[in-house]
C-alpha cells in the first residue's frame, strides 16, 4: 500500500507517493499552480500514479497541504504546510532543528524539538518582501532568469542596501540603483540580503542548529549564503527542497493510517 | 442586550455601553434603574475607547458614556491610510469624525498615535475633544495623583458639556450599581465587566489591592477546543470574529487579555473605601489596568503570569495592529518569557481575522499544540 | 587658513589637513585627518561633503571621537549617565557634577548610516523583534548588546509619557533585556485652564503650574539618583552653575543659527549646522569642548559674513527643515539641488532656548522639559515653526519623516496644513531611511522640484 501527499502551494502543486515502509519515495511530480486547483491536483496525482504503475486503490490515504489544500477534493484530510515541511525535512535531515521555508509568496521559520515535532513557528504571509516574489521582481527588472541570480550575486563585493519594506517600492529603489550605475551583482546581492534580513527578524534570537533551508527559493543559489551571513551560522539546503511539504504530508498520511 | 443591538438603535435611545464586550458571544452590560435615572438627565453621549477612561465617572456626571470600539466604517474615510498610522487609531478617528451620535470624545495619552489623533480631531471636527493624561509610570504616588487630578479635570470638562458635578454619594451609587455579569447565577455582581471574583462574598469589603482576581469564563469552555489565550492591544469590532475563527479551527479562547477584553477591566472596588472616597477608589481601580504602554510594563507580565495559569491556556495568540509599536515590540519578549507557544497575528485592520491567511496560521498553531 | 568657503570631500580634507598642519593651525588632542575615522568603519564619510573650515574639521572630529571620550572618562573614574529620550534636561543636571558624564544613547541611530549598515546593529534589533517598522533609533539596542559603540552607562534614565511610541517600546525592550532604567514621566503639555495658574515657558508655550510641579518632582527623583551615583550633593547651587554653563552652549547655538539662517550667501552648510545643533542635547560628552567648538564655528561664520562669502549661491532657495535625517547625506543633497538651510526644528527646539536663570534651578529645568515642542500638540509645534519661518525668512519647508517614528504619520499632515495656512509656503514631506542610496534619485527629484517651485514663486 502507498501513501500520498499533495502540496497545493501558491506557485506549484507537488505530489509525493511513498511506500508502505515510509522510507522510499516511489514517485513524485510537480505542475504549475493554476485557476482550477482541484483539477490540476487530481490530474497530477493520476499522472504520478501512472508513472509509478500504481492503481488508485493501492493508495491508502492522501493528505493535502499548502494554501490550496482545502480545494483538493481527493484528500482524506488536510494538514498545514508548517507541520508537513517540518516532517518532510526531518525525514531527509534527521538532525534538523530549524527549518526555513521560503516560497514564492510566503516564508516560514519552524523550530523543531528534539523529537522532530514543531515547537514554534513564525510566518510572513502578508508581505512579499521576504519571499521569492522579491527575487522574481529583481530578475525581471534586470532581465535575468532566477537561475542566473545566484552566480551573479556571488560576484558582488558590496551588496546594495534596499531600504523599502515593500517590494513595490523596492522595485523603485532597484531602478534608482541602476540609474546610479550600481552593478547588477550588488543589486541582486542586496535583494538576497534584504530577504535574509526579514527571515532574521522573524527568527528572533537563539536559532538552533542545524538550520535547513527548504522551499522553492532554496533552489536559487546564493540565498543560502545570504541566510548564513544574516544568521551568523551555517545553513544547509534540504534535499528536494520543493518536495518537502508533499513528502511530509505523505509521511503524515502513513502515520495517521498507522494510528487508526 | 447584544453589542450589535446596541449599535443598531437610534442614537438617543441607545443604551450606553459601559464596556467593550469580551467576545462575540458575550452580552453587553445591563444597567440598573438607579443608573438609568442618571442617564435620563442628559442625552449627551461621551465617546471614548481607552480602558483608562472610567465610564462610571462620566455616568455620575449625568452623561452617557459610550465606549466606541471602531467597526471600522465603510465608505470614504476622513483620514486615509497613511504609512505609520495605526489602523485602530485611524478607525477610531474616522468613526468620531463621521459619527453624528457623539457629543464629545475623550482620548488618552496611552500612545503617541492617539495623542496625534487628538490633534487631528481638534482640527477636523467640531466635536469637543478631551485628552486625558494617563501616566506611563505607575510606581510613584505622584503618578497616581496625576491620574486622579486628570479625572477631576475631566469632570470639569464634563460639567462644561452640561453634566453636573456628582456628590460623593452619587458617584458611590453609580460605582456600586454599574454592574454587569455573565457567569454562574450564584456569582455576585461586581463592578465593571462581565467577570467575577468568586472569592468575594457579599460582606467582603477588603479586596486584595493590586491583584486582579478574575476567573476564567467557564461558560465559554468547549471541552474539545484547545484552550488559548489572546494577548494584545484593542481589537476592532470586526476583528473579534477571531474568536469564532479560533473555535472553527479547533481552539477556544479561555483568556481574553486584549485591551478590549478582560485585561482592560478595572480592579474590583473596595466597598468601604468606595463609601469613604469614591473618586479615589475609582482612580485606584482603573489606574492599575495592566498594559504594554506602562513603564516599566512589569505589571502586565505579572498579570499575564497569573491569568495564564488560572485559565489553563496552552498557547497564546498575540495580536497587534501594524504600526502599533508598543505591542509589536512585546511579541519577541513575550515569546521569550512565556512558557507557552506564541503565535503572532499582525493585521492592518482590514478584516483579516477571518481570512485564509489567519486561519492557516491558527490551524498550524493548533497542530503544534495537539 | 581662510580659504574660500566651499564643500569638499573627505579625500580633499585629508590633503587639506596637511596644509593645516604646515600652517601651524592648532587642533585639539582629538583632532586629526577625517580619513582615520573611515579606517575605523565610518565608511559613509566617503560619500559626504564637508565644510572646508578648520572649525568644521574640529566639529567633525569632536563628534566622531565621542566614544573615545566616554571610555577615557570611565577610565578616569567618572560615572556615565545614558540620558535617553532626553533632549537636554538630565544632561544639564549630570554635568553640574564634575565626576559625571552624560551622553545620548539614542544617538546610535546614526551609526547604521555612518557605518553604512555594516555595524550589524539593525540586525541585532531585528533579532530582538524590533524590526524596520520601528524608528532607526532601534540601532541603540544593537549598540547595547555589542557594547562596541559606547560603554554601558552606570545609570540609564529615560523620559516617558508624552514621548514617541517607538522609542518608548525600544527602551522597554532594553529594560526587558536586563538593563535597569530610571523612568521619569513628562506629561502631555497643555494650556492652563481657567481655574489654573499658568506659567510661561521658554519658547512661547505655557503650562499649568500643576504640570511644572509634577515635572519638578520627577526631576527630584532623578537628582537623588544622580547624587547617589556621584557620591556628592547636587544642590541648587551646583545646578545653577550647570545651568549657566548649559546656557552658554545654547547662547552660542542661538547666535550661530541667527547668523547662518539670515545671512546671504549661506556661510555654513546644512550638514554642519545639523551636527552643531545636536551638541545642545548632551554636549557630545564634553561640555567645555562643546563651547570651544561652537565658538570656533561662530567665529568662522562671522568672518565669512563680514567678508561677504559663503558656500551657497545667493539665489539658493531658503528652506526650513523639520525633523533630523537618518542619512546625513541628504543634507548635502539639499545644497546640491540648489537649496540652503534657513531654519530648523530637529525635534529639539527647546534645547536651544536659554534655561531660565532667574528662577530656582529645578523649576527652570522643569519648565524647560515641558517646553519641548514634542511634548505638546502638533499644533503647538507648528506654531513655533511658523514663528521661526517668519523670523528667518524661509521660502519653503521640508518635513523629513523618520521611517517608523510614531509621531510622523499624522504630525506631518498637521504641520503641513498649518504652515500652508499661515505662511502660504510650499511644504514637501519626504522620508529619509538610514541609507538613501537607492532612493537618492527620487529624493533628488523632489528636492529639485521644490527649489524650482521656489524659483517660480519668486518670479511671480
Amino acid at each position: 500500500m502507498m501513501y500520498a501527499g499533495i502540496d497545493a502551494g501558491s506557485r506549484a502543486i507537488k505530489v509525493v507517493l511513498i511506500g508502505e515502509d515510509g522510507l522510499e519515495v516511489v514517485a513524485k511530480g510537480q505542475v504549475d499552480q493554476g485557476v482550477e486547483q482541484d483539477r490540476l491536483a487530481c490530474r497530477l496525482f493520476e499522472k504520478v500514479l501512472a508513472d509509478a504503475g500504481v492503481g488508485r486503490s493501492q493508495v491508502r490515504r492522501i493528505i493535502a497541504t499548502g494554501y490550496g489544500r482545502n480545494a483538493v477534493s481527493i484528500a482524506d484530510t488536510t494538514i498545514t504546510e508548517i507541520t508537513c515541511h517540518a516532517v518532510g525535512v526531518r525525514q531527509l535531515v534527521p538532525a534538523a532543528r530549524t527549518v526555513i521555508d521560503i516560497g514564492g509568496q510566503d516564508s516560514k521559520l519552524v523550530r523543531l524539538d528534539g523529537n522532530g515535532r514543531v515547537r514554534d513557528f513564525a510566518m510572513n504571509d502578508r508581505c512579499a518582501a521576504g519571499t521569492g516574489r522579491f527575487l522574481e521582481v529583481v530578475a525581471d527588472r534586470l532581465g535575468l532568469s532566477l537561475g542566473d541570480l545566484g552566480p551573479m550575486a556571488a560576484q558582488s563585493r558590496s551588496p546594495a542596501t534596499i531600504s523599502s519594506m515593500c517590494v513595490v517600492f523596492a522595485e523603485t529603489e532597484i531602478i534608482g540603483l541602476l540609474a546610479a550605475g550600481r552593478a547588477c551583482e550588488d543589486i541582486v546581492a542586496g535583494v538576497q540580503t534584504a530577504i535574509a534580513a526579514r527571515i532574521v527578524a522573524m527568527a528572533g534570537r537563539n536559532v538552533e542548529a542545524p538550520v535547513i533551508f527548504t522551499g522553492g527559493v532554496a533552489r536559487i543559489s546564493g540565498m543560502e549564503t545570504a541566510l548564513q551571513t544574516a544568521l551568523g551560522q551555517p545553513v544547509a539546503i534540504s534535499p528536494e527542497p520543493q518536495m518537502t511539504g508533499a513528502l511530509g504530508a505523505a509521511l503524515l498520511a502513513r502515520r495517521q493510517q498507522d494510528s487508526y | 442586550m447584544s453589542r450589535r443591538a446596541i449599535l443598531a438603535l437610534p442614537p438617543r435611545a441607545r443604551r450606553p455601553c459601559y464596556c467593550a464586550l469580551a467576545g462575540t458571544r458575550q452580552t453587553g452590560l445591563m444597567m440598573l434603574s438607579s443608573i438609568e435615572s442618571y442617564m435620563a438627565r442628559s442625552e449627551k453621549i461621551i465617546a471614548y475607547t481607552c480602558p483608562y477612561v472610567p465610564a462610571e465617572w462620566i455616568a455620575a456626571h449625568g452623561l452617557r458614556p459610550y465606549r466606541l470600539i471602531p467597526l471600522p466604517r465603510e465608505g470614504t474615510p476622513a483620514i486615509p491610510r497613511l504609512e505609520g498610522l495605526c489602523p485602530y487609531a485611524r478607525a477610531f478617528a474616522n468613526d468620531v469624525a463621521a459619527g453624528k451620535d457623539v457629543d464629545a470624545v475623550v482620548v488618552t495619552t496611552m500612545c503617541d498615535q492617539m495623542r496625534r489623533v487628538f490633534d487631528l480631531l481638534g482640527r477636523r471636527t467640531d466635536v469637543p475633544v478631551f485628552l486625558l493624561n494617563v501616566p506611563s509610570t505607575w510606581q510613584t504616588v505622584a503618578a497616581q495623583r496625576l491620574y486622579l487630578d486628570e479625572l477631576k479635570r475631566l469632570g470639569r470638562f464634563l460639567v462644561r458639556l452640561g453634566g453636573h458635578e456628582p456628590t460623593r454619594e452619587e458617584l458611590a451609587r453609580v460605582m456600586l450599581d454599574s454592574v454587569g455579569w455573565v457567569g454562574p447565577p450564584n456569582a455576585l455582581p461586581r463592578v465593571w465587566g462581565p467577570l467575577l471574583n468568586p472569592r468575594v462574598s457579599s460582606t467582603d469589603t477588603s479586596l486584595t489591592r493590586g491583584l486582579r482576581t478574575h476567573p476564567t469564563r467557564s461558560d465559554q469552555r468547549h471541552p474539545e477546543g484547545v484552550p488559548l489565550a489572546i494577548v494584545g492591544g484593542p481589537l476592532m469590532q470586526r476583528d473579534r470574529v477571531l474568536f469564532d475563527t479560533v473555535r472553527d479551527c479547533g481552539g477556544q479562547i479561555v483568556l481574553d487579555a486584549t485591551e478590549t477584553g478582560q485585561r482592560g477591566q478595572p480592579e474590583a472596588f473596595d466597598r468601604r473605601r468606595l463609601a469613604e472616597e469614591p473618586l479615589t477608589e475609582l482612580a485606584q481601580a482603573y489606574f492599575h489596568i495592566p498594559d504594554a504602554s506602562r513603564r516599566p510594563n512589569s505589571e502586565l507580565y505579572q498579570w499575564l503570569k497569573e491569568e495564564l495559569a488560572r485559565a489553563g491556556a496552552r498557547g497564546i495568540l498575540f495580536h497587534h495592529y501594524v504600526w502599533c509599536d508598543k505591542w509589536h515590540a512585546e511579541f519577541t519578549r513575550l515569546k521569550e518569557w512565556a512558557k507557552l507557544p506564541v503565535l503572532r497575528l499582525d493585521s492592518e485592520g482590514e478584516g483579516e481575522m477571518n481570512s485564509a491567511r489567519v486561519r492557516n496560521r491558527i490551524h498550524a498553531f493548533l497542530e503544534t499544540l495537539q | 587658513m581662510s580659504e574660500t568657503p566651499r564643500q569638499i570631500t573627505l579625500q580633499e580634507w585629508d590633503r587639506g589637513y596637511e596644509r593645516l598642519q604646515a600652517a601651524g593651525v592648532s587642533q585639539p588632542t582629538y583632532g586629526g585627518p577625517l580619513g582615520r575615522h573611515v579606517d575605523e568603519g565610518d565608511a559613509r564619510l566617503l560619500k559626504l561633503r564637508f565644510d572646508n573650515s578648520p572649525a568644521a574639521l574640529r566639529l567633525w572630529n569632536f563628534l566622531l571621537t565621542e566614544e573615545d571620550r566616554l571610555r577615557a572618562a570611565r577610565d578616569n573614574g567618572k560615572k556615565l549617565v545614558g540620558a535617553m529620550k532626553d533632549l537636554g534636561t538630565v544632561p544639564v543636571m549630570a554635568y553640574s557634577l564634575d565626576n559625571l558624564v552624560a551622553f545620548y544613547p539614542d544617538g546610535a541611530w546614526w551609526i547604521p548610516c555612518v557605518m553604512e549598515v555594516n555595524s550589524g546593529l539593525l540586525q541585532i534589533a531585528d533579532s530582538l523583534g524590533i524590526d524596520e517598522s520601528f524608528c532607526p533609533v532601534r540601532a541603540m539596542l544593537g549598540a547595547f548588546v555589542t557594547e562596541a559603540h559606547f560603554p554601558i552607562p552606570d545609570l540609564l534614565t529615560c523620559s516617558v509619557g508624552a514621548t514617541c511610541d517607538d522609542f518608548s517600546a525600544i527602551a522597554q525592550r532594553l529594560n526587558g533585556l536586563g538593563y535597569p532604567i530610571l523612568w521619569w514621566e513628562i506629561p502631555h503639555r497643555r494650556a492652563p485652564e481657567d481655574n489654573e495658574e499658568g506659567v510661561h515657558l521658554p519658547g512661547g508655550f505655557s503650562a499649568p503650574r500643576g504640570q511644572i510641579e509634577f515635572v519638578k518632582a520627577e526631576l527630584e527623583r532623578v537628582r537623588i539618583v544622580l547624587q547617589d551615583l556621584a557620591g556628592r550633593s547636587l544642590d541648587d547651587e551646583a545646578l545653577a552653575r550647570g545651568i549657566v554653563k548649559a546656557n552658554r552652549v545654547r547662547e552660542l547655538l542661538a547666535r550661530l543659527r541667527e547668523v547662518v539662517f539670515t545671512a546671504t550667501p549661506c556661510p555654513m552648510p546644512a550638514l554642519e549646522m545639523l551636527i552643531a545643533e545636536m551638541l545642545a542635547i548632551h554636549f557630545c560628552s564634553d561640555q567645555d569642548e562643546t563651547i570651544a567648538v561652537l565658538q570656533k564655528l561662530l567665529d568662522e561664520v562671522h568672518r565669512r559674513v563680514a567678508a561677504g562669502t559663503g558656500y551657497s549661491s545667493v539665489q539658493a532657495a531658503r528652506v526650513f527643515w523639520v525633523n533630523p535625517v537618518a542619512d546625513l547625506q541628504v543634507m548635502n543633497l539639499l545644497e546640491d539641488c540648489g537649496g540652503r538651510i534657513c531654519g530648523t526644528e530637529y525635534l529639539l527646539a527647546h534645547a536651544l532656548d536659554p534655561i531660565p536663570p532667574d528662577v530656582p534651578p529645578m523649576e527652570a529645568l522643569a519648565q524647560m522639559a515641558l517646553a519641548d515642542p514634542m511634548v505638546g500638540s502638533a499644533v503647538d509645534r507648528a506654531a513655533r515653526i511658523v514663528a521661526e519661518i517668519r523670523r528667518f525668512g524661509a521660502e519653503a519647508v521640508i518635513v523629513s519623516r523618520i521611517p517608523g517614528a510614531s509621531h510622523c504619520a499624522l504630525e506631518g499632515e498637521i504641520l503641513g496644513e498649518i504652515v500652508r495656512e499661515e505662511c502660504g509656503l510650499p511644504v514637501l514631506e519626504i522620508e529619509v531611511p538610514p541609507l538613501t542610496d537607492a532612493v537618492y534619485p527620487s529624493l533628488r527629484t523632489r528636492l529639485e522640484a521644490l527649489v524650482e517651485t521656489v524659483a517660480n514663486r519668486r518670479s511671480r
